[in-house]
């Protein structure tokens, strides 16, 4: 076969017919479409809510403290009321269990230790409110909110006069409290693992210059995984967010804003799992997808700022 | 992550110029804080000792043979039909989560480039982040509504697999990208074909990572409340009979004996035989990931440095 045999490029042939450049480009690139499986999902799932929702029948009215014309930003606020104090909570804990597990308990210790800290994120979240609700709600109603109720009634917030606390101890003040319980263990593992990740030289420079292991810890340690800590308190807001279940179990949910923390309140996820069963359809399913899409709307932006602070997963384990 | 190095050894040198003397009240700050911060474990560990020890202390009293075997009736009974229907929701589910996650993960480790596989870590990580009630609320619009597949055990199984792929998938996707580079160049050297390579070289040494996310994922779905709520809204008290039954599941009659319990003392107390089933099943899981894990970790000791 002489050189000029072998046509030079493309132009002196005929161009394959379209059915054969789909089939070849469908060979070539079969094996990328499962790697779209995630995006795919979660497009659906927002599609899904969009088209429920009740934002293409009622518009953005929506957005009004007004139950009664279905507004939801009682919900919203509800939501941070719970997910933000139990996120400061699991923080300041958590970043204490980290800084112990990794600079003052010996080695064998704390390898003891950290698994019960991890199974405790594989705790059903239903078992949480089931205990939350019939053991550590009448040992707040009868043992602790008695005496600690006047001791805090200066604190905004905390006042007693309107709503004073009930034996039943249900409300916000136990949301936060088993919310805490729920998202430690995230909050503990990442920041345990960003703290790992410090290098050593850095531990022993800081040791070799004089400085205690608390001094090497809290200057050196936690400024260098500031990353790791910020992510941290992302996704642990996250999933303090859109925890449902334990939540309306303890909350003693009613459709307003809580008087003070012992007062009952809703959140966002909290109301759609206990009104899901009288309106499965019409406009109280609109009322519901509206809600849902505003709560995986905050998700969502929380996640996706605390993915970014990480940079990658230090750990699987949990499934966090 | 890439923190500058300036912050450390700012601090650091920090630390050299005002921290020097006070040597005694600094070492015993440090000594205080490292006997009181380890404390901090028992806030973590004691509530869920209290809550394993009081879920046991009033199940197993009355545990016997006749709550896995009888099916529920009225507001007592076994739990025969919630726990086959836990089971049967959860294999089900499982094999979507891991036709979807295995493949997607492969793909991923195996198949896209550095920059498209980021964005598509980006899209498993957040999908982790979405609430269960929202899949839930997601696969009644889906499912029940959409494709009309009624409360059943597919549409239930179905959304559950949803709620349990990024699992699978950021579990297999992380076991196939850290096999070591210098594997893949050897075999690829030595001749091997992609398919070769994959399939006895790499999957042997990721295999045991898969393993240990599909249990995680397992354990993290077969107690969820939320996604499978919205879709059997009502108890049923009947074993699963096909996938467009409606079945019953364990989480949905421990909460049934929260709704009721107050009027009804049986329904709790089943509630609380059904909660003490599926902590051992989560248990039993977690223990199962861990006993696989340390046994890879041993098999491959000296592969990964």
């Amino acid at each position: 076969m002489t050189p000029e045999s072998v046509p030079r490029d493309g132009r002196d042939r005929q161009p394959l017919p379209l059915s054969e450049r789909l089939l070849s480009g469908l060979a070539r690139w079969w094996p990328y479409a499962p790697a779209l499986i995630p995006v795919a999902l979660t497009l659906a799932i927002v599609a899904s809510l969009v088209g429920a929702s009740a934002l293409q029948n009622f518009g953005w009215g929506f957005f009004s403290f007004n139950v009664t014309k279905y507004g939801i930003l009682i919900f919203v606020v509800g939501s941070f009321l719970t997910s933000l104090p139990a996120l400061a909570l699991a923080m300041l804990i958590g970043l204490g269990i980290a800084v112990a597990s990794t600079t003052f308990l010996p080695g064998w210790l704390s390898s003891w230790l950290d698994p019960f800290v991890d199974l405790l994120a594989g705790i059903p979240s239903i078992i949480y409110g089931l205990w939350g609700f019939l053991i550590v709600a009448p040992f707040f109603g009868h043992d602790i909110f008695p005496w600690l109720a006047p001791l805090l009634s200066g604190i905004p917030g905390f006042h007693t006069a309107v709503n004073s606390p009930s034996k039943e101890g249900t409300g916000l003040a136990l949301a936060i409290v088993i919310l805490t319980l729920m998202i430690l263990p995230i909050t503990t593992l990442l920041m345990r693992d960003a703290l790992r990740s410090v290098p050593r030289d850095l531990w022993e420079s800081g040791l070799a210059l004089g400085a205690t292991r608390l001094e090497v810890a809290s200057r050196v340690a936690i400024p260098y995984s500031k990353r790791g800590i910020w992510g941290a308190a992302f996704l642990g807001f996250g999933r303090a967010f859109g925890e449902t279940v334990a939540v309306f179990m303890v909350i003693s949910q009613v459709q307003r804003l809580p008087t003070n923390v012992y007062g009952g309140t809703s959140t966002m996820a909290s109301l759609i799992i206990s009104e899901i069963n009288d309106n499965l359809s019409g406009t109280g399913l609109h009322y519901l997808a509206e809600i849902a899409l505003v709560l995986l709307a905050i998700t969502l932006a929380v996640n996706i700022a605390g993915r970014w602070m990480i940079r990658r997963t230090f750990t699987d384990v949990a499934g966090i | 992550m890439t923190p500058s190095l300036a912050t450390p050894l700012e601090a650091i040198d920090d630390l050299r110029r005002d921290r020097t003397g006070h040597v005694w009240r600094r070492t015993a700050l440090d000594r205080c804080v490292g006997w009181v911060l380890p404390l901090l474990f028992l806030v973590a560990i004691a509530p869920i000792a209290d809550l394993v020890y009081w879920v046991g202390k009033q199940a197993l009293p009355t545990f016997t043979w006749s709550v896995l075997t009888t099916n529920p009736s009225g507001a007592g009974g076994g739990l025969f039909a919630p726990l086959a229907g836990s089971l049967a929701i959860l294999a089900l589910a499982t094999g979507v989560s891991v036709a979807f996650g295995f493949l997607g993960g492969l793909a991923t480790a195996e198949y896209l480039s550095e920059r498209a596989a980021g964005v598509v870590r980006i899209a498993a990580n957040v999908m982790v982040g979405i609430p269960a009630i929202i899949v839930g609320l997601f696969g009644f619009l889906a499912f029940v509504r959409y494709f009309g597949w009624g409360s059943s055990l597919e549409a239930a199984a179905v959304t559950l697999g949803i709620f349990m792929t990024p699992y699978v998938y950021r579990a297999t996707d992380l076991a196939y990208s850290s096999v070591p580079s210098h594997l893949r160049e050897a075999a690829v050297g030595s001749g091997a074909r992609p398919l070769q390579y994959l399939l006895r070289v790499a999957t042997p040494i990721a295999f045991p990572q898969v393993l240990t996310g599909v249990f995680l994922a397992m354990a993290i779905g077969v107690g969820e409340t939320a996604p499978i709520y919205p879709i059997i809204p009502s108890l049923v008290a009947l074993p699963p009979l096909g996938l467009s039954q409606p079945v019953g599941a364990l989480p949905l009659y421990i909460w049934e004996g929260f709704e009721n319990g107050l009027i009804l003392p049986t329904a709790i107390h089943r509630a609380f035989q059904a909660a003490f089933l599926l902590l051992v099943i989560v248990i039993g899981l977690n223990v199962l990931v861990r006993v696989i894990a340390a046994r890879s970790r041993r098999r491959l000791e000296g592969l990964f440095q």
